[in-house]
């Protein structure tokens, strides 16, 4: 009894310690199951239902459902100016680390909110997150019902039907590449598509969610999350040349660039120039300041990362997070702690470049690195506007369009015409 | 016993250290912490050196190696002299002897910055100022590289204590961390070895905290203090001369720890209990507190007070053979507020922080002592630790007798609907319902915030009503789950 109450007291002062100071103490830090997943989004729904909502974008194929908890200050609708940015981790069920990370953000930021940190606050209010802790959660049950401590390379990695979800959506970059060469479009292939996506067949359940989902949701930003290696990879994942590493560029190289670096500058494994490989004959020397092209890398086709990209011009990154893909448990903290700002800082990404709104249509962003730049917006039927703008690193330039239709356009010559006439006709007097 | 106070005070001055990296504020994106990171790690190998020469045998090694007086070198910018090189390029080489095959890389890379062209003296010089621009204009901080003043390495006191430094400084306890798992990774030194010098470190840093303080007492020095901080000085540096005992490791329940501490150890914690007794250390708490500090401090057992989970589970010791024990923890635990009380003070942590972490503490104890004793202290305290409620007392004492109804029967209820997920539903209810309060109490901080009236209760039932409805529909909650959320709601 004497030793239970001092050990008692012992361990609550050392959970209290360490916990309590930043509100560390109110998150648990151990790996989720499928039911404890969906009960912490809950939980965290709870605590912020004022500035939280739970959706799903559909069922796994074993008929778990895909769970998204969005965070913004009126859940629930897209709001003009308010940009949407998502998190996915896990697509990967034996990719772990992602999946936890994204539950102890939501939990992180709900408990900052209401502790008035300013930063969260004007982040949650002006920002629409989106957190999908699992996109393969029939995957994680496999990988995480091994026995024993160490999890196997590849079990839980594939869906419930054996597909490697991150090589399933629809190959843009092989019809950007042909529309290089021979001219087409390069960005929003997805209009075309909605009827193709439907009907293809070799798309798994979770992969045809997550298109939907892009389809409805203008994503602006985004970030994809894996384990097995510690870097911020960007487009473009499929090689030109279909060698197995190349460095692909995509228009955008510059910004994506910054936009890894956002990431990886707070990390300080991934930026640390010195460290080492995750196994001794890994081939990391396309790694630089903790970030990678992925061509350059190794080339990916059918990733999702590239189609967001492509399809609906949202940018997405992958961040691989830690050399083991499922860790013990007892190192979670330390992952959290290493990626913690890193998480945060990179939604704060999404506020830079530029947008504004176009009356009628609605609004628009479009990320862009510091520099000058012309912006056109056209659309079929309208007048293309062209507009110079000078754009700084952050926060993002206003620039609003108004976009006239040709028929209008057509009606006003023809109006001022019949002015001119009428005017001319009085002072000439016929 | 007494061994627990090894483990207790070392996970203090450790934790403290774990507490201040936590609390401190967002980074900017021009933040120094990542240049601090840089230069860390580009000093590698002058640090890996000195802790090297500790565990070598190279007999030249040891023989460069001069007693310090544990001092702090304060060499200018670029001071770097030919000798130091000369002497550098000797424990290169023995380095490059001893390194695993895999670390050759990494003096290999950085051999290419020191080459030493004893030729030209001034192309030393350009050396150390492309090292320096690696800092972007951060001052040449002497404490960081590891030679004294004369190019001579330093012994193993001096290099703790210019850790102890560099942590206290950037107040970052996470500059251990990167040094120490370095080394570890390095296998230049062993587990027990980084142990050790964890605790060597962390009674470094305690001795700097307490020197400091003391030079930046507002109060009048009471003789008293200065002589407890002088023999706590003392004691930290004698056992800094100890040889090389293991200490218990953090968050290790088992504590065999060596009984030679402890005649040390009870000093020091008679000592505690002398200064709780005064209550200048309170006094200033009253002096630097905002208003929004609710931790009323009055002298010893009333600050307690407070903590009526804390204070449930000292009743719960009014046994004669308990007296020990109860002396014990509340010697802890008001060790442990006047730790938090003189982070206020000095400013680590805003006072609003200071309540909030006594205010989890008192939780945590509620939850330990249930799942180690396998029993409540009494009714889970849920208007929290202090007079902040006084106010609203019989409304929040009548929802927290609500909640605690609430609870018991929910515990029965979930029990019997799912006995396969039994040992998780007691824990998932207490979860949501942890949730609950909390966004109550935020509701009801927020609008007191804002001058809004009172948020409307019975708007917020409804609307959770529907949203849980929805979630049920949806399959986001189950059916038993959205029912234990309604009835917390109605319970309101």
């Amino acid at each position: 009894m004497k030793h239970f109450t001092s050990l008692v007291l012992f361990g609550a002062a050392v959970v209290a310690l360490v916990s309590a100071a930043g509100s560390e103490g109110e998150i648990s830090f151990e790996y989720h199951r499928y039911e404890e997943l969906r009960k912490a989004l809950v939980s965290v729904w709870l605590q912020c239902p004022t500035i939280t909502r739970i959706y799903t974008i559909g069922e796994s194929f074993e008929g778990r459902e895909l769970l998204v908890l969005e965070m913004t200050d009126n859940p629930g609708t897209h709001e003009p100016g308010e940009p949407e940015f998502k998190y996915i981790a896990n697509m990967h069920g034996n990719e772990a680390v992602g999946r936890e990370l994204l539950i102890y953000l939501a939990q992180y930021l709900c408990n900052q909110y209401q502790q008035g940190n300013e930063t969260v606050i004007d982040l949650v209010h002006n920002t629409r997150i989106h957190f999908m802790p699992s996109m393969n959660p029939d995957g994680f049950e496999k990988a995480a019902s091994q026995p024993g401590e160490i999890k196997d390379w590849f079990v839980g990695r594939s869906n419930a039907q054996g597909v490697d979800l991150n090589r399933n959506f629809p190959d843009l970059d092989r019809i950007i590449y042909i529309n290089e060469r021979e001219g087409g479009a390069n960005n929003h292939l997805l209009q075309n598509m909605k009827k193709a996506v439907d009907e293809n067949t070799k798309l798994a359940p979770e992969t045809k969610a997550v298109i939907h989902w892009i389809m409805d949701i203008p994503f602006v930003l985004s970030a994809n999350l894996h384990g097995g290696d510690v870097v911020a990879n960007y487009p473009y994942d499929e090689t030109r040349t279909g060698s197995t590493h190349e460095y692909s560029s995509s228009p955008d190289d510059v910004m994506f660039k910054s936009l890894a670096r956002a990431y990886s500058i707070y990390n300080p494994v991934m930026s640390d120039p010195n460290r080492a490989p995750c196994r001794k004959n890994d081939d990391d020397s396309s790694f630089k300041d903790g970030i990678t092209n992925g061509g350059a890398w190794y080339s990916v086709p059918g990733g999702m990362q590239d189609f967001n990209y492509l399809s609906s011009n949202c940018f997405e990154i992958t961040l691989e997070l830690s050399c083991d893909k499922f860790p013990n448990e007892d190192t979670l903290k330390s992952y959290w702690e290493q990626n913690r700002n890193s998480l945060v800082n990179y939604i704060e990404q999404v506020h830079r470049g530029v947008k504004g709104f176009v009356p009628k249509d609605g609004d628009y962003w479009r990320l862009l690195a510091p520099g000058n730049y012309k912006v056109a917006a056209s659309a079929p039927g309208y007048l293309t506007v062209i507009k110079k703008v000078a754009v700084s690193y952050s926060p993002a330039t206003r620039v609003d369009f108004e976009l006239e239709s040709l028929m209008e356009r057509k009606e006003e010559e023809r109006e001022e015409l019949m002015d001119w006439w009428k005017m001319m006709s009085e002072t000439l007097n016929f | 016993m007494a061994s627990k106070y090894v483990g207790l005070f070392v996970l203090f001055q450790l934790l403290a250290l774990n507490v201040l990296s936590q609390i401190s504020a967002f980074p900017t994106p021009t933040a120094s912490t990542d240049v601090a990171d840089k230069t860390v790690y580009n000093r590698q190998l002058t640090e890996e050196r000195p802790l090297q020469e500790q565990i070598a045998e190279a007999d030249s090694v040891k023989a460069a190696v001069q007693s310090a007086e544990g001092k702090r070198s304060t060499a200018s910018k670029g001071a770097e002299s030919e000798q130091d090189l000369d002497d550098f390029t000797v424990l290169k080489s023995l380095a490059d002897g001893q390194k695993s095959k895999e670390t050759t890389e990494l003096p290999l890379k950085k051999e290419g910055q020191y080459v030493p062209d004893e030729s030209d003296s001034t192309k030393s010089r350009r050396l150390t100022e492309d090292y320096d621009s690696t800092k972007n204009g951060m001052d040449y901080d002497d404490t960081e590289s590891f030679r004294q003043v004369d190019g001579t390495s330093l012994t193993a006191e001096d290099i703790v204590q210019k850790i102890a430094n560099k942590i206290y400084e950037e107040d970052d306890r996470g500059v251990f961390d990167r040094i120490v798992s370095k080394l570890l990774k390095l296998g230049l030194i062993t587990d027990s070895q980084a142990d050790t010098l964890e605790y060597q470190v962390a009674e470094a840093l305690q001795d700097l905290i307490t020197k400091n303080a003391k030079n930046n007492e507002i109060d009048d020095v009471e003789s008293n203090d200065e002589e407890t901080r002088g023999e706590q000085e003392d004691q930290g540096s004698d056992t800094n001369k100890d040889t090389w005992e293991p200490p218990s490791r953090r968050y290790n329940k088992d504590e065999d720890d060596d009984e030679e501490n402890d005649d040390e150890i009870e000093d020091e914690v008679d000592r505690d209990a002398e200064e709780e007794g005064d209550d200048k250390a309170n006094k200033t708490w009253d002096k630097d507190a905002e208003e929004g500090n609710e931790v009323r401090p009055e002298d010893g057992l009333q600050d307690l007070q407070y903590f009526p989970n804390f204070y449930r589970l000292l009743s719960s010791l009014d046994s004669d053979q308990d007296t020990q024990e109860r002396e014990t923890l509340i010697t802890i635990m008001k060790t442990l507020i006047d730790f938090v009380k003189m982070m206020v003070k000095y400013g680590t942590i805003t006072p609003e922080e200071g309540v909030s972490y006594l205010e989890n503490l008192d939780a945590m104890i509620a939850m330990q002592t249930k799942n180690k004793l396998g029993k409540a202290l009494g009714p889970p305290d849920f208007t929290g630790p202090n007079g902040k409620n006084l106010d609203e007392d019989d409304n929040t004492k009548a929802e927290a007798a609500k909640m605690q109804k609430e609870y018991e029967n929910l515990k029965d209820s979930t029990k019997e609907e799912q006995p396969s997920t039994e040992t998780n539903q007691p824990g998932k209810s207490e979860t949501y319902l942890e949730a609950i309060r909390k966004n109550i109490e935020w509701l009801k901080k927020h609008n007191k915030e804002e001058g809004k009236e009172d948020y409307d209760l019975s708007k917020l039932k409804d609307f959770m009503d529907q949203q849980v409805d929805s979630y049920i529909e949806k399959g986001i909650i189950a059916k038993d789950e959205g029912d234990t959320i309604k009835r917390i709601y109605s319970s309101l």
